[in-house]
């Protein structure tokens, strides 16, 4: 049975589970900061789900036909979308973004599955490109399921719900 | 620019030379006349009747600083309403999306049927005397004077003496067709996704048109990484512009004169049922474009901001290709800034692997985080950046690909050719041209009669 994401069930900060939540984002964000994104491919499992939803303002009774994505992806399509970056050839990364991964607020909770916790976290990116580009911040509030492989932790999925409908960056040729 | 007509006709007789003063891609003066002259008289798009499937769902969709909800009303009509309370002009819907019996509005209570009228006016009788006072009757949210729907896709005319809509289409219906197909049971669309970016909204629509020379190097990535075939990057040369109605585009070359249907379109990952289905419904030019001419249309552009598009990437490990199709809007916010608004499209009884795989493939290559959208983008956000300098912005930038020092064509039609309206092979900007043609032309024109002065209900 999945614990529900309330107060109650919210990991101790000094829990294990918690701590190498903690240690595992800021991790993170110290890659993608530092545009290390072979790095930060490795942290992602083989089986990731990585999806960005378009957020809408709904109102009563929505209807669920046409839900969105800003991104939709699996470890094939992050490898292509990092091999690009890569390239030569990723002009709107060139220059490319300076970003400021700032995560917090951390909840872990425990799932039916010992290996895995779920972790909400609030992030914030600051975005700023060349001379003039930006500053754009992106918001939202991630939630992902961290896996325990053999000691190894590694994101099994991440669901990154945005704070804005109408998203104030020219793309999202970053990762969040 | 100064409000001077000798000026701006300086600039259109500049423009139908191919010779674009560069700051009419970020000068605010330029972008008052095109909302006066343009989008005022335009057939414009606001959504696809999947988006609301059941009686009271409705989307809510702007069109520059208007905005309008489309509603499915009790009596399964779709209808476009001014979301504008006929009282003191409150935003009477303030949601994206949802379902409603009636709109109220939240500052004094007004209420509105799903079919625009007027039901409910709070102290109806002591504070306006009644129906004496205050007829509801004549005080319904308001209707765009036309509105119109081709294969499910809901359009609205703001101008009373609107040409209807097919003749505004003219031969472009035929591509439309294409990439909104007429199935049994129609198609269906997600999102939309909606971003804004600092560009102007007119060089969206030109390079939709049919700018397949900036493919090779703009999208050099896409190369790089085999996500795409050579059809769709380095070949994009062999490939077919069109120009039909109001609409311009551009094709893949798929293969060399006549071919199998079933093969090219297998190629380009369509399932074998999506191949029989499409067969079916595409216009008779459309597949014998593929099957005669080895082409396939890619991009295009509905004058004035409307485009589409359709391309195929590889989905897996496995080189897995997978087809997709996008509807978009580049919704100017201001001569500087765009909204796009972007759709996926599917046929609706497709079956659900083929949805998910051609998903798949949009998000990977367009939308907010597309890896071909995201160079586009880029492009076009500093070129807008870049005509804004004192210098800069009195350059006349070059847009006379195809065309011989002294304006005669330097290629002519191809005169086999079997989709609808008129083509050329190769790299050229006659497409372009042509849209800045019709740019020109309305920006010549009186502004229309205005939509609710003249009584439109
Ligand atoms: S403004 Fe809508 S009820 Fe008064
Ligand atoms: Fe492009």
């Amino acid at each position: 049975m999945m614990t529900d994401n309330t107060l109650e069930n919210m990991l101790d900060f000094d829990h294990p589970a918690h701590l190498r939540a903690h240690k595992f984002l800021v991790e993170e964000s110290y890659v993608l900061d530092r545009r290390d994104f072979d790095t930060w491919l490795a942290m992602m499992a083989d089986d990731i789900t990585y999806r960005i939803p378009v957020t809408s303002t709904l109102g009563t009774n929505p209807h669920k036909a046409g839900e969105m994505d800003h991104m939709f992806e699996d470890r094939y399509s992050l490898g292509k979308r990092i091999e690009r970056l890569k390239s030569k050839y990723a002009w709107t990364e060139s220059p490319p973004s300076r970003t400021r991964h700032l995560v917090s607020n951390v909840a872990c909770f425990s799932t039916d599955n010992d290996a895995e916790t779920r972790v909400m976290s609030a992030l914030m990116v600051y975005r700023t490109q060349g001379a003039d580009q930006g500053p754009d911040l992106i918001c939202g509030m991630r939630e992902d399921i961290l896996r325990n492989q053999a000691g190894q932790m590694r994101l099994a999925a991440r669901t990154v719900t945005l704070d804005q409908s109408v998203l104030q960056t020219q793309n999202l040729a970053i990762f969040l | 620019m100064e409000n001077d007509m000798n000026e701006m006709d300086q600039i259109l007789e500049d423009v139908r030379q191919g010779w674009i003063p560069s700051h009419i891609y970020s000068d605010a003066a330029i972008f008052d006349e095109e909302q006066k002259r343009i989008f005022s008289r335009t057939w414009q798009f606001m959504g696809h009747v999947s988006e609301v499937p059941n009686d009271g769902d409705y989307v809510v969709r702007n069109l520059l600083e208007d905005s309008f909800i489309v509603v499915r009303g009790n009596d399964t009509k779709v209808r476009v309403l001014l979301n504008l309370c006929r009282h003191r002009g409150g935003k009477v819907c303030r949601n994206e999306s949802g379902n409603a019996q009636k709109f109220v509005c939240p500052y004094h209570a007004w209420a509105f049927k799903t079919d625009g009228s007027l039901a409910g006016v709070p102290y109806h009788q002591e504070a306006y005397g009644g129906t004496e006072g205050l007829n509801k009757k004549e005080f319904g949210l308001y209707r765009p004077p036309h509105m119109e729907i081709f294969n499910g896709l809901i359009f609205i005319n703001l101008d009373p003496d609107a040409e209807p809509l097919e003749s505004y289409l003219g031969d472009f219906a035929s591509y439309l067709s294409f990439y909104v197909p007429d199935v049994p049971g129609g198609v269906e669309v997600r999102g939309p996704q909606r971003w804004r970016f600092n560009a102007n909204w007119k060089i969206g629509s030109e390079n939709f048109s049919g700018d397949t020379y900036h493919t090779p190097q703009t999208h050099a990535s896409m190369g790089a990484i085999k996500l795409v075939s050579s059809a769709a990057t380095s070949n994009r040369k062999a490939g077919v512009m069109f120009a039909a109605g109001r609409g311009n585009g551009a094709t893949f070359r798929l293969g060399d004169g006549p071919g199998s249907f079933e093969e090219r379109l297998g190629n380009n990952g369509f399932p074998k049922e999506q191949i029989e289905r499409m067969r079916a419904a595409w216009p008779p030019e459309i597949v014998a474009l593929l099957q005669q001419d080895g082409l396939l249309p890619s991009a295009s552009t509905l004058f004035p901001n409307m485009s589409l598009l359709h391309i195929s990437a590889k989905i897996d490990e496995n080189d897995e290709f997978a087809p997709f199709t996008t509807i978009r809007l580049w919704m100017p916010i201001s001569a500087t800034e765009t909204e796009m608004w972007s759709w996926f499209v599917v046929d609706k009884a497709a079956s659900e692997e083929f949805k998910r795989k051609s998903y798949k493939a949009y998000i990977m290559c367009f939308g907010t985080s597309g890896m071909f959208e995201q160079d586009d983008i880029d492009a076009w956000v500093t070129l807008t950046k870049m005509t804004q300098g004192y210098v800069s912005s009195a350059v006349h930038l070059h847009s006379r690909m195809g065309m011989n020092q002294d304006g005669s064509p330097l290629n002519e039609p191809l005169e086999e050719y079997s989709g609808q309206g008129t083509a050329h092979i190769g790299f050229n900007e006659y497409n372009q041209r042509r849209w800045l043609n019709f740019w020109a032309e309305h920006l010549e024109m009186d502004p229309p009669a205005h939509p609710i002065r003249s009584g439109a209900e």
